[in-house]
């Protein structure tokens, strides 16, 4: 298939030319963490131009022109899911940013944060002031030291910038932002799981509905947002809706960063329009497969989403192709998985973590994750049965679509997603105690430990 | 133990929240980087602080992994066991630390100098393996990387100067740190030119 | 009652049709219909989770399985409960569920009323397919003195963690850890010490928490279950009595909304010593040589029955005089009084109570106008010198409920109260002032100009007097006196009277401290004249003392009142008594309590009651130097130890009967278990005492008693163990619908208003507006 992009240059002018840089365009700048040099690269403008040139309502139907889906993963229109506050409210509403990035295959918050967290703010009051917020929370993953450090210091450096505060660049618009340091829980990056840690709760998903629009933070109205999602909006700002919108697919706007993990020359974080192919992701940004191996699986949209066969790899990273693929592009963490990986023991690796971060509320996924990864590791140890794989599906099915969150329902794509494209090697181990490849091949073993190279 | 000055620090932070409850990940994480770990006392200021019951903190703090209990390690290396750092050879990296160390994952050395522990995914997947100490980040870590970083923490090396000490020897290609971040500027060969690998 | 229309929703659910109130969940409207759907985390009384995905229904139009626990109901909506879907989506969390629970089930307590065991049977999967190794976790922990948790068998539906937390709102337990690892667990520094700790134990759907007292006791299908009424204080929380054999095991709750809201405290649930003490009285004993010996029945009966009948002939009715229990139900305290008066002439009749102005043709029952469901929709709740965590801890649950609605609650007394840390505001005063602290309140309200309401302002010209009456109890004056802030009352008052509602509510031993002599009219004067009666949600009275303390006062266990508080020179009240006992009752108020052990009598009938418990060493000779002391009770009390005649009574497991309770609700307690042997129903041994003083009384059952109360005391008019139903009614009493067998059932009135006191509501006749209690009470 065809490169998206292309598609576009086929279809009209690009404005930015074919590969603009909305997010990263700055990210190469020394110093761009600092104030001064982010303003010296036009920082900030973006803000005073929204708050000059926008009435609120306008820059949510900006944003919604623009097209931009959410970057968290479930990529849900972001102005639209704006247009849900209630006009009225007797309680104060509020912005929490999603900065709790912990899905495996996912490191483009953390980089947003760490190079340019002005970025991010600037992206923050933007947003607030879209959604008549004047008090918004960062919630940064807890294990993200530096990140944290980074978008605390930023923030107090708008502050005495006067972007934040009191009657903001003489908009009369006032903003307040409080930056909350996580403690190690993937949960929270699910929305109401972070209203609840950030409450000072267990990160226990909560009962929707009310979805968060409605009763969120202290029961007020509350946006939440991804990083990512934020930090594109300076350049919708900057450039408009239309100049965003010229990006990317139909129905997926824009660009993404796609963060390419797993066998490849250069890993790392690339920006690209949607619709970029996973060809073009891997072999040209990605510099090929590392020592000339094949591709054997891909994981589209970090771990939670059921992996795909080589034969997908023409395949556009946009929201629509990828589901239409029987995946999801999720956070678009790319993980690229080479042939001489025993699939049996990357399941168990990506099963071992829904069952260690499930909170534990619902019984299908604290009790399904559990059975799951001890089956697992009994298949991988060569220790199985070949009724254990039906086993599998069957516990799979029994949890999707049950669970609270859809933390449980994730926890099954590895699994199901494997067994379909792989079961010969599951039934390998089951018939001759070892891997189909990989190290584990040539021996029996009885540990995943086997694997390490 | 739980010094006034900590205490008025709590004080403070619960200040900053519209709901003095929301000062609960905040102060335990105040507390636990003043005295180490969580003991029970620091469980009750939190609680005091905070105005709820010393029942709900502890509730918290044993949802939250980076929350404990018990004493740790003077160096706490946290290596990344994900799947992206596992397809990279992490677990070479944890066999070999733990070989080195003479502990298992998850426990400290008897000298009181390190605890290894085995985590979730550190967001570094794209510089895997990856592992954290003290919360600063060392990424793309051999297992005889992981060893030399061991020795330079051994030696009293501090993690400010990590940077400095991979650049005496490390062994080539391809090797960043933290404060290295998003420098790498690499044109793409291949028609996308204005893409940029950032990380 | 009067309920607001709600609005309702109809519905089909496995093609029957239903309707339920707005709001109401799936899970609600299926039960209505008799349709089970299987539920672990969901409690009716709390707010749904949904976490345990047990119940799974599947509604027409979405997507996916819903938990009926947290779906709403919607116009029109289809579901289905058994479909080939739901039943897999049943069996796959029951398996879910099975796979780390230990199937020690013949050992564990829980084993024949657990929902696991049962849900399992019903909807489970056949055979297990788990076969690896499951979670173990060390043996049980205490978790109390009462309560042990064993974790291995906890499924984590956070039932018992909600209620500590959400509803007792008190230290105890949290759930821990996260992911397969969660467990339930105390924390050490926050012991659950709680006395509603034991809803935990029955609310716990697996064996995870137990109760030491019960462990490896008995099988719950050796149980003989006793629907009746909790016997251990003034609430009467609606109970199954849990009997094996011959033993009371546990009560556990039979959820009266009105009243106990499904909850039991720790004191009624574990305290099974009233029923089984080894040192219950077997035998009637008889003085013989100057120490109590076993006697027959025949010679005890007649023994008393001799001495009490040749006193009052010889020197008068006035010479016999009669103390009756807060214990004993209604029926038993009728016939004491009915024994005393009718029997041997007199109206030396009394009990153990708090002091309450008595007597005129105004008598008031002194009764919370109000009833404990009514604290839910009050703004406000005062407690002044009481503490019902202690003594009523029901109260204190349903005040709690009322605080998460956003009542404010002051705490007004003389200790720390466990209500405190929830409470708006707490008055500390010197133990015995409250009766001065009342009078400051009042004084606030009248002299700040605070009154409101039509009883306020129908009485405008007595307001100064009473004002006047209060010169000596300005905040200052008593905030002086009883080491309080006088600033504290003067905001309290001022609430009050701006409240939307306040529920005034004393204990009724304050009474009895030094100052409490006007503190029962002081409180209804502060309701009547800030408005705050007369509807749910607002009102004023006493938190009594015992489980019939209130039943006691009904059945005219008092020197001046007959049954119904119609005064004893009440003509039409004795007119009406003489053509239904065939005698006329003596007309001068008989004595009091004190009266009557300071001497006033030479012979003493005591049932239920330890009165050597408040005397000084003389006052207990001269009770012992009585020439005739006879006692009724369950144990050889320090009273009885003094008696000439002691007879054998019978807990309340034990008989039918009713209690009233604290907010005038007459409830059915039923019997539960057999007599000790030995031992009688106090009735019982009144109506052969009664026989053999040649009355011929013919009760044959306790139902027959009460018919009779129920057409000599209006308040209890037309009374009958059918009318009242499960859960009892408020009077005073209406007689309701007829059912289809012809039968009558009763309503209550969930609040009294001043208009129904005016009228006589106690008196069962018309009178003269209801006066202001001003002088009243201070000339008592
Ligand atoms: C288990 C789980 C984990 C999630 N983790 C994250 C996360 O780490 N970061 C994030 O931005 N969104 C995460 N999400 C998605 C959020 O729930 C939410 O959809 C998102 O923050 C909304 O922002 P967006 O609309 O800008 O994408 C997670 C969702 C689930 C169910
Ligand atoms: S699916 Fe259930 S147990 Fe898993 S994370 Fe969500 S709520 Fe928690
Ligand atoms: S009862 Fe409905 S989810 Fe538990």
């Amino acid at each position: 298939m065809a490169d998206s992009t292309e598609t576009q240059t086929e279809r009209a002018p690009l404005p930015l030319g074919p590969n603009p840089r909305f997010i990263t365009e700055n990210f190469e700048v020394p110093g761009i963490d600092q104030i001064e040099v982010y303003r010296a690269h036009g920082g900030y403008e973006a803000l005073a131009k929204a708050l000059k040139s926008f009435q609120p309502d306008e820059l949510v139907e900006e944003v919604k022109k623009s097209g931009l889906r959410g970057r968290g993963g479930a990529g849900f229109a972001t102005g639209l899911k704006w247009s849900f506050l209630p006009k009225e409210s007797p309680k104060p509403r509020y912005l929490c940013v999603n900065g709790d990035e912990s899905e495996p295959g996912t490191f483009k918050d953390r980089m947003i944060m760490e190079v340019s967290p002005h970025l991010l703010v600037e992206g923050v009051i933007i947003a607030s002031y879209a959604t008549k917020v004047h008090h918004a929370f960062i919630y940064v993953r807890g294990e993200l030291l530096k990140a944290g450090l980074q978008v605390e210091r930023a923030v107090r450096e708008a502050v005495e910038a006067g972007f934040i505060g009191k009657d903001i660049l003489g908009s009369g618009f006032d903003l307040a932002i409080t930056v909350h340091h996580g403690a190690g829980a993937y949960i929270c990056g699910e929305e109401s799981a972070l209203l609840e840690s950030l409450e000072g709760k267990r990160g226990y998903p909560r009962l929707k509905p009310p979805f968060p629009a409605v009763v969120g933070l202290y029961s007020g109205p509350t946006v939440i947002n991804n990083v990512e999602t934020l930090a594109a909006l300076p350049a919708i700002a900057r450039y408009g809706a239309d100049a965003y919108a010229a990006y990317g697919t139909e129905k997926s706007k824009g660009t993404r960063v796609y963060c390419l993990s797993g066998h490849v020359n250069r890993p790392g974080n690339y920006e690209a329009p949607l619709g970029l192919s996973l060809r073009t992701l891997i072999e040209d940004l990605g510099g090929g497969m590392r020592d000339g191996r094949a591709v054997k699986a891909i994981i589209p949209g970090g771990s939670s989403s059921p992996m795909l066969g080589a034969d997908k790899l023409d395949l556009p990273l946009d929201y629509e192709a990828v589901a239409a693929a029987g995946s999801m592009l999720g956070s678009a963490g790319v993980i690229v998985v080479d042939d001489q990986t025993c699939i049996v023991g990357a399941t168990l690796r990506m099963s071992e973590f829904y069952r260690d971060e499930s909170c534990g509320k619902c019984t299908p996924c604290r009790e399904g994750t559990f059975w799951l990864v001890q089956l697992v590791e009994r298949l991988e140890a060569g220790e199985g049965r070949e009724s254990d794989i039906d086993l599998l599906l069957d516990i799979c099915d029994n949890m999707f679509g049950k669970c609270f969150c859809p933390l449980g329902d994730a926890a099954t794509s590895c699994i199901v997603s494997s067994i379909k494209l792989f079961r010969d090697e599951y039934i390998h181990h089951v018939r001759e105690h070892a891997c189909l490849v990989g190290p584990g091949a040539t021996r029996a073993h009885a540990t995943a430990e086997a694997h390490a190279r | 133990m739980v010094s006034e000055a900590l205490k008025a620090q709590m004080r403070e932070t619960v200040a900053r929240y519209p709901l003095a409850r929301s000062a609960m990940l905040p102060c335990l994480h105040l507390a636990q980087d003043e005295l180490g770990y969580l003991p029970d006392e620091a469980i009750v200021a939190v609680a005091e602080a905070i105005g709820v019951k010393s029942d709900e903190v502890e509730s918290v703090v044993t949802f939250y992994s980076m929350f404990h209990q018990e004493p740790k390690g003077r160096h706490v290396i946290k290596v990344c066991a994900s799947v992206s750092c596992y397809l990279m050879g992490c677990d070479a990296v944890i066999d070999r630390l733990e070989r080195r160390l003479g502990v298992r994952r998850g426990e400290t050395t008897p000298d009181g100098r390190f605890t290894l522990e085995a985590v979730e995914c550190l967001a570094a997947c794209g510089m895997a393996p990856a592992l954290q100490v003290n919360g600063e980040f060392v990424e793309q870590v051999s297992p005889e990387r992981a060893e030399r970083l061991v020795t330079f923490l051994e030696e009293g090396g501090d993690m400010a100067q990590v940077r400095n000490y991979w650049r005496q020897f490390s062994d080539g290609a391809g090797m960043a740190t933290e404060t290295e971040i998003g420098v790498t500027t690499e044109a793409s060969d291949n028609g996308v030119s204005n893409t940029k690998k950032v990380r | 009652m009067a309920e607001q229309v709600e609005e309702l929703v109809n519905l089909t659910i496995d093609g029957r049709p239903v309707s339920v109130p707005k709001g109401s969940v799936v899970w609600a409207a299926a039960r209505k219909l008799g349709i089970e759907i299987p539920i672990y985390c969901y409690h009716p009384k709390m707010d749904p989770l949904g976490a345990c995905r047990m119940c799974f229904v599947q509604v027409e139009k979405m997507p996916k399985l819903a938990t009926a626990c947290t779906t709403q109901v919607a116009e029109g909506m289809v579901v289905i409960t058994d479909s080939p879907q739901v039943k897999k989506a049943r069996q796959g969390t029951l398996e879910f569920l099975l796979i780390n629970h230990p199937l020690d089930c013949p050992i564990c307590d829980k084993g024949g009323e657990c929902d696991l065991q049962d849900f399992t049977l019903r909807y489970g999967p056949g055979a297990s397919r788990f076969d690896l190794s499951k979670r173990h976790f060390q043996k049980p922990i205490p978790v109390n003195e009462q309560i042990l948790l064993d974790r291995e068998r906890c499924i984590a539906c956070q039932r018992c963690v909600r209620f500590c937390q959400d509803v007792a709102m008190e230290d105890g337990l949290v759930m821990q850890e996260r992911g397969f690892r969660t467990e339930v667990g105390v924390e050490p520094s926050a012991p659950f010490d709680s006395i509603f700790s034991g809803n935990v134990v029955e609310m716990c759907p697996v064996g995870a928490l137990t109760a030491k007292s019960y462990r490896f006791v008995a099988r719950p299908w050796e149980l003989k279950r006793g629907a009746t009424v909790c016997g251990q204080c003034a609430v009467g929380c609606n109970v199954l009595a849990d009997v094996r054999v011959d033993k009371l095991l546990r009560q556990y709750s039979r959820t009266n909304d009105d009243i106990d809201d499904g909850f039991l405290c720790d004191r009624g649930r574990w305290n099974t010593d009233l029923a089984n003490s080894p040192e219950r009285l077997r035998q009637p004993l008889i003085r013989r040589d100057g120490k109590l010996q076993s006697a027959t029945w025949d010679e005890a009966i007649a023994l008393v029955a001799r001495s009490l009948g040749e006193i009052a002939q010889r020197d008068g009715g006035e010479a016999v005089g009669g103390i009756g229990s807060t214990h004993t139900t209604n029926e038993e305290a009728y016939l004491f009084q009915k024994l005393l008066r009718v029997g041997l002439g007199t109206n030396n009749v009394d009990h153990f109570h708090g002091r309450f102005p008595q007597g005129d043709n105004d008598a008031q029952p002194w009764v919370w106008s109000d009833s404990i469901a009514g604290l839910e929709r009050a703004s406000h709740i005062v407690l002044l010198g009481a503490d019902p965590y202690l003594r009523q801890p029901i109260i204190d649950l349903r005040i709690r409920k009322a605080i998460r609605r956003g009542a404010r609650v002051w705490v007004v007394s003389p200790a720390a109260n466990r209500l405190d840390r929830l409470a708006a505001g707490a008055i500390r005063y010197q133990a015995g002032q409250v009766g001065a602290v009342a009078r400051a309140l009042l004084q606030v309200t009248l002299s700040e100009r605070l009154t409101r309401g039509a009883f306020a302002e129908q009485r405008q010209a007595s307001l100064a007097e009473r004002l006047a009456g209060l010169a000596d109890a300005t905040p200052e004056a008593v905030s002086a006196a009883a080491g309080c802030d006088a600033e504290a009352l003067r905001t309290l008052a001022r609430e009050i009277a701006g409240a939307k509602g306040a529920v005034i509510l004393y204990d009724e031993m304050a009474t009895r401290e030094a100052t409490g002599e006007t503190l029962a009219a002081d409180a209804l004067d502060l309701a009547l004249l800030t408005d705050n009666f007369g509807r749910a949600g607002a009102g004023v009275g006493p938190l009594l003392e015992d489980n019939n303390s209130l039943g006691a006062r009904d059945m005219g266990l008092l020197p001046g009142s007959l049954p119904g508080y119609r005064a004893v020179d009440d003509e039409q009240a004795r007119a009406e008594l003489s053509a239904a006992w065939g005698v006329r009752t003596p007309e001068a108020a008989g004595l009091d309590y004190d009266a009557m052990l300071a001497g006033g009598v030479k012979a003493l009938y005591v049932l239920g009651a330890n009165p050597a418990t408040h005397l000084s060493e003389e006052g207990r000779a001269a009770l012992a130097g009585l020439e005739f002391l006879v006692v009724q009770d369950l144990f050889l009390t320090e009273t009885a130890k003094l008696a000439a005649v002691v007879l054998p009574a019978v807990s309340y497991t034990e008989k039918d009967g009713t209690f009233t309770n604290t907010e005038r609700c007459v409830q059915v307690v039923r019997k539960a278990m057999l007599e000790l042997p030995g031992a009688r129903a106090d009735w019982q041994i009144l109506r052969d005492v009664a026989n053999a003083l040649g009355l011929g009384w013919t009760y044959s059952n306790s139902a027959q008693i009460l018919a009779e109360i129920g057409r000599t005391t209006p308040i209890y008019a037309g009374v009958s163990r059918h009318g009242l139903g499960q859960t009892g009614a408020r009077w005073p009493l209406a007689p309701g619908a007829t059912e289809a067998d012809g039968q009558r059932t009763l309503s209550g009135s969930p609040f009294l208003t001043w208009e129904m006191l005016a009228q006589g509501v106690a008196k069962g006749r018309g009178s003269d507006q209801l006066a202001l209690s001003a002088g009243r009470g201070e000339q008592a």
